[in-house]
């Protein structure tokens, strides 16, 4: 196996504020990682690193082995990675398969006006998240917030990353819709995708990761298998203590 | 060079007791009211009806016209932005709309010609062989008066702190127990007679007409973006900038190039420092 | 969103319409006074399809359309009547000087958004405004603008043949244009920018792509409205009131339609003249000004948003 995601020493510092302090690890192909930590840990500021969205103070982030630091958003997309966020952004005046099609849309301005969409991997793609036939021409503003995220997912999906970056995918679901996302997230995982997830709900995480990352105020407190970070001294105080 | 000092100060007040109102709106709510210009005109001819028509005593046809400004900040305030809530782009077309039907009723009720304004207070002084007016100078000390007790306002009241709070966190004001909504209702209010009275100065300065809104209102916008969000400071400094800038180049380059380099300052600034020179950093 | 034989068969019909109508002012059904307003309607409706173009979709508002606009009419005016360019290269050229514009309007997008972005266009009109008067006054005829420009047609019913068609192939054009993929992801960027990138596209591309579209289509019109003129004033031009005529034009009809702008300078250029006889005055104003403000605030989505959702009731009730 190979490291396909690999930080070193990242670094991010708002004014005085210190987001992210020094944090390493990789990620394997195929892997599925947990990360974890209260509120303000600086989990959601790495996936922005990840993604270059914000820009690190100082630190490497290999994909594939490759520096992609300089990349612009879109351009570390199409080498594969994709993420959810925390708070859906639908396109809010579009229904299910147009918000699906922006994700499915070639970045090339000729293809966009020349090749018509395809409607049927718009819906396939609706299904496979679990998105029942009725959503598909609903609006966001008629879905569930677990359809919300179903529809985030699917659009991720769209632009076919291998690595793909969950943040807190269970806030704010039912059970019946935690358990349908965890099933998503199984299958997809059987298919080799690799995952980076963030919860807040341990219990729903724990079935779904090979290992934890623990953080506490931008800093990597703990690493390994689900069991031994929670058991982890440095992991208790930081979620008992705040 | 004192000419250019003297006529620098004067007008820098003048533009600053002008775009004081209009910054107001813009920290509170990060809304560009782009009715700001009327509330100016609706002060200038509310005073020339009750002043010079009916002739009141011109302190309380002032009065009059910050009375009218208050309220049509207040209409604007209830009518467009509280129904069109969140969406700023909504509402800056609406004010934008809503400052040509003002022009629109203007030329209705006034006719199209434009309207000189008797000095609020006449005379004239000589300084150094350069006339200054009176009424103008009232303009500049009442900028800074009304600067001033903003100033004080926002700092030593509970309201004012509000306010301040309103301006840097919505949410978090609202935690603390403060009515957006009230904290809105006061700052429209107090920023349209603002503009009212400003509008008197203005037009007392240069004349009345339908179309006298653009030039206070393009000003204001100046003031708002080289300055940036939320610094009463900020706004008097900026006044002074561009009041300086234009009466340098009126003096030594051309009179009609003045308002050029005000365009250029803004664009400069908005794309190489978009938060504004004393702004704080976020868009 | 897919394109449909209705459609296109409206199109035509609309087509087919005007190209009929000026047959009826021989029958003396309307006059050539109707004419002209027709033909005020037409480039009404081109500039207000370049804003829709432009602001419409990806929701960075231009305030100063009639500095596209203006660029366009002032390079051909200026080749034309001082350099004496065939108008066969100077509208091309016009278009083009244009579009460069459009780039330069451009700059500020890549930083600032909304409401700052707004204010940077009228900006930006403010200073050409200013410019023209001062700079070179014996090329652009400074304060007073410039008169004896070449017109390409004469009478009403050829500049009606001329102007017509003219809006009706940039109308259908950029419609066309709209229903494809590249429309969906320009108003997806007015919706969610940062969603956008999040798909994986390039959004500066996209934004410059509307830019260059809005800045043609506001070139064209803007070269072909002063040659049918045969002057140009800068005050009348770089005029307040006038960009709120085309966006209030664009709004009224229905944003991010194409159809909806064409609808709206019509309805709106057809609203002033017919409150002529009633109001002479400035009173047209306020009132075409309130109905463009209620008519707003009512539904931003315009008159074709409201037709929209009249019909959609309509079949519910015709088969419940």
């Amino acid at each position: 196996m190979s490291a396909c995601l690999e930080l070193t020493d990242l670094v991010k510092k708002f004014g005085g504020l210190v987001a992210t302090s020094g944090v390493s690890f990789k990620v394997e192909q195929g892997e599925s990682i947990g990360l974890i930590g209260p509120n303000g840990a600086g989990k959601t500021t790495i996936f922005s690193q990840i993604m270059g969205e914000l820009r690190q103070t100082s630190g490497k982030i290999l994909l594939y082995g490759r520096d992609i630091r300089r990349l612009s958003t879109p351009a570390r997309i199409k080498r594969g990675i994709g993420r959810t966020y925390q708070v859906p952004r639908p396109f809010r005046e579009m229904n299910v398969l147009e918000n699906i099609r922006v994700g499915l849309m070639p970045d090339n301005i000729w293809k966009m006006v020349f090749e018509g969409p395809d409607r049927d991997r718009e819906e396939e793609l609706a299904l496979s998240v679990g998105l029942s036939p009725g959503d598909l021409l609903r609006t966001p503003a008629e879905l569930s917030m677990g359809d919300l995220r179903k529809l985030e997912m699917a659009r991720t999906m769209a632009t076919e990353p291998s690595i793909m970056l969950l943040d807190e995918v269970f806030a704010g679901l039912t059970k019946g819709e935690i358990s349908q996302i965890g099933d998503l997230i199984g299958e997809l995982r059987d298919d080799g995708m690799t995952f980076l997830i963030v919860s807040h709900d341990l219990p729903a995480l724990e079935p779904l990761v090979d290992r934890c990352i623990a953080l506490d105020q931008g800093r990597k407190i703990a690493e390994g298998p689900f069991d031994e970070v929670m058991r982890d001294e440095a992991v208790r105080a930081s979620y008992l203590g705040g | 060079m004192l000419q250019i000092l003297i006529q620098g100060l004067l007008l820098s007040g003048l533009y600053a007791l002008i775009a004081v109102g209009f910054t107001m709106i813009f920290s509170i709510g990060r809304v560009l009211n782009l009715s700001y210009g009327s509330s100016l005109m609706v002060g200038g001819y509310t005073y020339f009806y009750f002043s010079q028509t009916l002739g009141i005593p011109k302190l309380a046809g002032l009065a009059v016209a910050a009375v009218a400004g208050c309220l049509m900040g207040l209409l604007v305030f209830r009518l467009i932005v509280k129904t069109l809530e969140g969406s700023h782009v909504a509402i800056e077309i609406s004010t934008l709309i809503l400052a040509v039907v003002v022009q629109a009723a203007i030329v209705l009720l006034f006719g199209d010609s434009s309207k000189i304004l008797l000095p609020i207070i006449p005379g004239v002084v000589w300084v150094s062989g350069a006339a200054v007016t009176y009424n103008i100078l009232a303009a500049m000390l009442a900028g800074w008066a009304v600067l001033a007790g903003l100033h004080f306002y926002v700092r030593a009241t509970h309201t004012g702190r509000a306010m301040s709070a309103v301006s840097m966190d919505l949410k978090g004001a609202a935690i603390s127990g403060i009515e957006p909504d009230r904290i809105n209702m006061i700052t429209w209010g107090l920023s349209g007679a603002l503009g009212a009275v400003a509008g008197v100065f203005f037009a007392s300065y240069t004349q009345l007409s339908p179309s006298m809104w653009v030039a206070p209102l393009i000003i204001s916008v100046a003031v708002v973006i080289v300055g940036g969000i939320g610094s009463i400071v900020g706004t008097l400094i900026v006044a002074h900038i561009i009041g300086f800038m234009e009466v340098i180049v009126t003096a030594w380059i051309a009179p009609e190039l003045r308002g050029v380099f005000t365009m250029l300052l803004i664009i400069c600034v908005l794309i190489l420092r978009p938060q504004g020179l004393f702004g704080r950093a976020e868009l | 969103m897919a394109v449909r034989g209705r459609h296109l068969a409206l199109w035509g019909l609309f087509m087919a319409g005007g190209l009929l109508l000026p047959l009826l002012v021989d029958t003396g059904i309307i006059g050539r006074g109707t004419l002209r307003t027709i033909i005020m309607a037409n480039f009404l409706a081109i500039f207000a399809m370049s804003w829709d173009v432009l602001s419409g979709r990806t929701g960075y508002i231009s305030f100063g359309h009639p500095f596209l606009i203006g660029i366009g009419a002032y390079t051909t005016a200026i080749l034309t009547r001082r350099f004496d360019v065939a108008v066969e290269y100077s509208i091309p050229i016009a278009v083009l000087v244009t579009m460069i514009g459009g780039a330069v309007l451009f700059i500020p997008a890549l930083r600032i958004r909304g409401s700052y972005f707004a204010l940077v266009t009228l900006a930006f009109m403010e200073l050409v405004y200013q410019l023209v008067q001062v700079i070179r006054p014996d090329l652009t005829g400074g304060t007073r603008g410039m008169s004896g420009i070449v017109t390409l047609t004469k009478g009403a019913v050829q500049g009606y043949y001329l102007s017509f068609t003219l809006m009706a192939l940039l109308g259908f054009f950029l419609w066309l244009l709209m229903k494809t993929r590249l429309g969906t992801a320009l108003s997806a960027i007015g919706m969610n920018e940062d969603s956008v990138a999040g798909s994986g596209l390039n959004t500066t591309r996209l934004k410059l792509v509307a830019f260059m579209l809005g800045a043609f289509a506001a070139g064209l019109g803007g070269a072909f409205y002063v040659h049918y003129l045969g002057s140009i004033a800068p005050r009348a031009l770089f005029d307040i009131n006038f960009v709120f005529t085309i966006i209030v034009a664009a709004l009224i009809g229905g944003a991010a339609t194409i159809t909806g702008p064409i609808f709206g300078a019509f309805f709106l250029t057809f609203l002033l003249e017919y409150l002529r006889p009633v109001l002479p005055g400035a009173e047209r104003y306020l009132i075409y000004g309130g109905i463009a403000l209620l008519v707003y605030m009512y539904q931003p989505g315009g008159l074709h948003k409201i037709l929209e959702v009249g019909l959609e009731r309509l079949r519910k009730r015709a088969n419940p």
